[in-house]
């Protein structure tokens, strides 16, 4: 009985684990601050990336209309210029964490997410003193 | 007022301390009035926790925005229930929440269940203990009295975002349940430290687990719910942390719900009960710590909260004097019986159990993933949603299965008789609607799977619950008399089934999302888009003002197979405190088949609209299945006659 059932949880194990392998292997992005990414250019090339960084208050266009959005993500005095098209959160602006997920030639960042920070997530810089 | 709020504040961390230390003192120096004295120390938390609640909810309504977390979380034009709930809407009001709740939880406890002599004085120090850690925060780290030198004439206000109905219901319910898994938890360690080991502890708090685990669920599901309705992606989940964080405790204290049945029945899993209680409660504190924190959702880790050490010290704690005094109580924790068959009830529930672990460890892994490629490799590395979907989308398959299998096995080996009795008619049932569903066109294959298996558990839950009130009506009862007897007979068992039903409408919701579609347009006034049957004209843009916002509303009609069925207005508005932050509020129509959901992405100064149409099948399931859930969980919570008179007897014979 013992043997069975270690046989039973042994399958079910390895099949879990599969699973996580192949569906890891398929969404690995890498995660980087804007500095980060002007180091590693080279080597993200064609990788998905998940960009953290500041909205810049200067050069953000966005077209309303057409759904397209030009701003720059800044982290101290490195930037980074975003590409998007698509649904703009309520709480971009400049000044606001943002994160975005796409692909950087070098140039310019191609994203086609956007996510602002949640306010539920809190401000919590402001709040410690 | 503030100034007596923060010494009340004080002062309960001082009690607390007392709380830890009398119980514990007085069981070594074998002076009963001393450990006796905790249950004084508990009730004396919950009172000044009490004034300093009273404290902050008097500087929010006097509008004292020389309090700093008044001005920053409150103004002047804010409403009334709004400024009350700006109470739990920032990091230092939530933790005096959490503390809040937790002294009164302790309260009952110390006043209700005083019966539980033995376990008393360990369940108070374990309480207090918690009660010190939160209140050491409040009271050092992050305070809501603080004082700013200069009172600025106005508040910063509520940010738009909370100011939504889900506010009043989300944090509270999301809080109920993290809090109350502390009760259960508590129990546990006072069960290892007395060598109190049978199924006492779990029979004491079945009570609070259900109620914690009932929050915790309507916290997840308000959270949803409010995402869905507020945030305008379309969605409800989205793999974030902080969802994550909330869905980990869940996971394991649905595990642990019914691993504890096998061991009420049978005597076995003592030592996984355990391990899952102290793992819920760690993971409802490392939730509370990361929904304050912002430690994942953001690149720069850590450096932002001086609260992460502290939080990630109390759970290495926490989970430090779980395991030890159970590797130390390990001898006395053997002797369960064997599993007897692989088909049978306890197998089936071991599988879920294992299922449910499995689930939650995939989600711990996906979520802390970052930090750990990091450490290894030194570079952070996230996975998104394809991950999570990966592996929780077959387990929650595999669950639902199960949901139709375990209630209905045999204990001990369930025999090939018990099999086609038990399950003949719902495969049968199910094999015709598989058939049916694949004859009437394309499905997906992951949807038709979970349908299937809907339809096969529901079949199953059903037939199980017809025979029961068929016996009854063979006495002579009438059809729904018999059923209502029967389930007065046994809370636990239907309203079990209740929440099983629940949860498969909640789980063919989410499989309505494979049907999904969604649709991007560009309209000028008088042009029509089309999605699925739906025609969509566009009919112009109106702008107005309301007491809190600037309102710029597009307003579409929509046809359903060219008939007009609906005028629906998704509206971008600027609230008066926050002109610089838009608020998009969707339009929703939902029918029992489907939402139709539609954002307003942008608008032209030429009153061109940019939409986005997404049509999200079977929402109205999930909603749905929230209340069938909430009608189990009452009816499994309902005290049955005769159970607490049982309960008692039994304590006391068993004690003497």
């Amino acid at each position: 009985m013992r043997r069975k059932l270690l046989l039973a949880v042994a399958v079910f194990v390895l099949t879990g684990g599969y699973l996580a392998y192949s569906g890891a292997r398929s969404s690995f992005a890498y995660y980087m601050t804007v500095s980060e990414l002007h180091n590693r250019v080279a080597t993200v090339r064609d990788a998905d990336i998940r960009l953290g960084g500041k909205v810049a208050a200067t050069d953000l266009r966005w077209d309303q209309v057409a759904g397209r959005l030009q701003f720059i993500v800044a982290e101290g005095t490195h930037t980074i210029p975003v590409r998007y098209r698509g649904v703009v959160p309520d709480t971009f602006k400049p000044g606001a964490e943002v994160v975005v997920e796409g692909r950087y030639d070098g140039t310019t960042f191609a994203a086609d997410r956007l996510f602002a920070k949640c306010p539920s997530k809190f401000e919590a810089r402001t709040e410690e003193q | 007022m503030g100034e007596i709020g923060g010494l009340a504040i004080s002062l309960a961390f001082v009690v607390s301390l007392y709380g830890v230390a009398a119980p514990l003192l007085g069981q070594a120096l074998k002076r009963p009035e001393l450990a006796r004295s905790g249950s004084a120390a508990v009730y004396a938390n919950f009172l000044l926790l009490t004034i300093a609640s009273a404290a902050l909810l008097q500087a929010l309504l006097a509008r004292d925005f020389g309090n700093a977390y008044v001005a920053s979380y409150s103004s002047r034009d804010l409403g009334f229930w709004y400024t009350l709930a700006a109470f739990w809407a920032g990091q230092a009001g939530s933790l005096l929440f959490w503390a809040l709740l937790l002294t009164g939880f302790a309260a009952l406890v110390v006043w209700r269940q005083s019966l539980y002599r033995e376990l008393m004085p360990y369940v108070v120090a374990t309480l207090m203990g918690t009660s010190a850690f939160f209140t050491m925060l409040l009271a050092f780290v992050s305070s809501p009295f603080t004082r700013v030198p200069f009172t600025p004439p106005d508040g910063s206000g509520l940010n738009p975002l909370l100011q939504n109905p889900g506010m009043f219901f989300h944090p509270p319910t999301q809080y109920l349940g993290y809090v109350g898994f502390t009760i259960p938890f508590a129990f546990a360690i006072a069960a290892l430290a007395t060598r109190r080991l049978d199924d006492e502890w779990i029979r004491a708090t079945r009570r609070w687990t259900l109620m914690a685990w009932f929050f915790l669920t309507w916290g997840i599901i308000f959270g949803m719910q409010w995402a869905y309705v507020e945030l305008g992606w379309g969605g409800y989940w989205a793999w974030d942390p902080v969802e994550n964080a909330s869905l980990m405790p869940w996971l394991t204290a649905t595990a642990f719900l019914h691993s504890v049945m096998i061991q009420e029945k049978r005597g076995m899993l003592k030592v996984w009960n355990l391990v899952l209680i102290i793992l819920t409660f760690a993971l409802s504190i490392f939730g509370t710590f990361l929904t304050r924190s912002g430690v994942l959702s953001s690149v720069h880790s850590f450096a932002l909260s001086s609260m992460g050490p502290l939080f990630f010290g109390f759970i290495l704690l926490s989970l430090a004097a779980g395991f030890i005094l159970l590797f130390v109580r390990l001898p006395a924790l053997r002797s369960a019986p064997e599993l007897d068959s692989l088909v049978s009830r306890e197998s089936s529930f071991l599988f879920n159990n294992l299922i449910l672990v499995g689930a939650a460890f995939s989600v711990f892994l996906g979520t802390i993933f970052p930090m750990l490629s990091e450490a290894v490799r030194g570079v952070k590395i996230s996975v998104g949603p394809p991950f999570f979907n990966q592996v929780n989308v077959p387990i929650g398959l595999a669950l639902l299965l199960l949901m139709g299998l375990c209630p209905l096995l045999a204990w001990r080996k369930a025999s090939a008789r018990n099999l086609t009795r038990n399950f003949l008619l719902p495969a049968g049932i199910t094999v015709v609607a598989a058939g049916l569903m694949t004859a009437s066109g394309p499905v997906h294959p992951i949807a038709l799977v979970a349908f299937t298996l809907s339809i096969f558990t529901a079949a199953s839950i059903l037939q199980d619950f017809h025979r029961g009130v068929m016996v009854r009506r063979s006495h002579g009862e009438t059809y729904p008399l018999a059923a209502a007897r029967l389930v007065a007979r046994n809370h636990r068992r239907y309203g079990g089934y209740v929440v099983h039903i629940g949860m498969i409408l909640l789980f063919a919701g989410m499989a309505g999302s494979a049907f999904s579609a969604e649709r991007e347009a560009v309209l000028k006034k008088g042009q029509s888009v089309a999605l699925k049957q739906y025609t969509l004209r566009y009919e112009g843009p109106s702008q107005y003002s309301t007491r809190s916002a600037q309102v710029t509303a597009a307003t579409l009609t929509v046809f359903n197979s060219s008939k007009p069925v609906a005028v629906l207005s998704p509206q971008r508005n600027f609230h008066k405190t926050h002109p610089d932050q838009p608020m998009t509020e969707v339009a929703i129509r939902s029918t029992m088949m489907e939402d139709l959901y539609i954002i307003l992405a942008g608008l032209g100064e030429d009153g061109t609209a940019n939409f986005r149409v997404i049509i999200n099948p079977l929402m109205m399931w999930m909603w749905l299945g929230s209340a069938v859930l909430t009608l189990g969980t009452v009816i499994a919570f309902w005290p049955e006659r005769g159970e607490a008179l049982r309960n008692r007897s039994r304590y006391l014979v068993e004690g003497a």
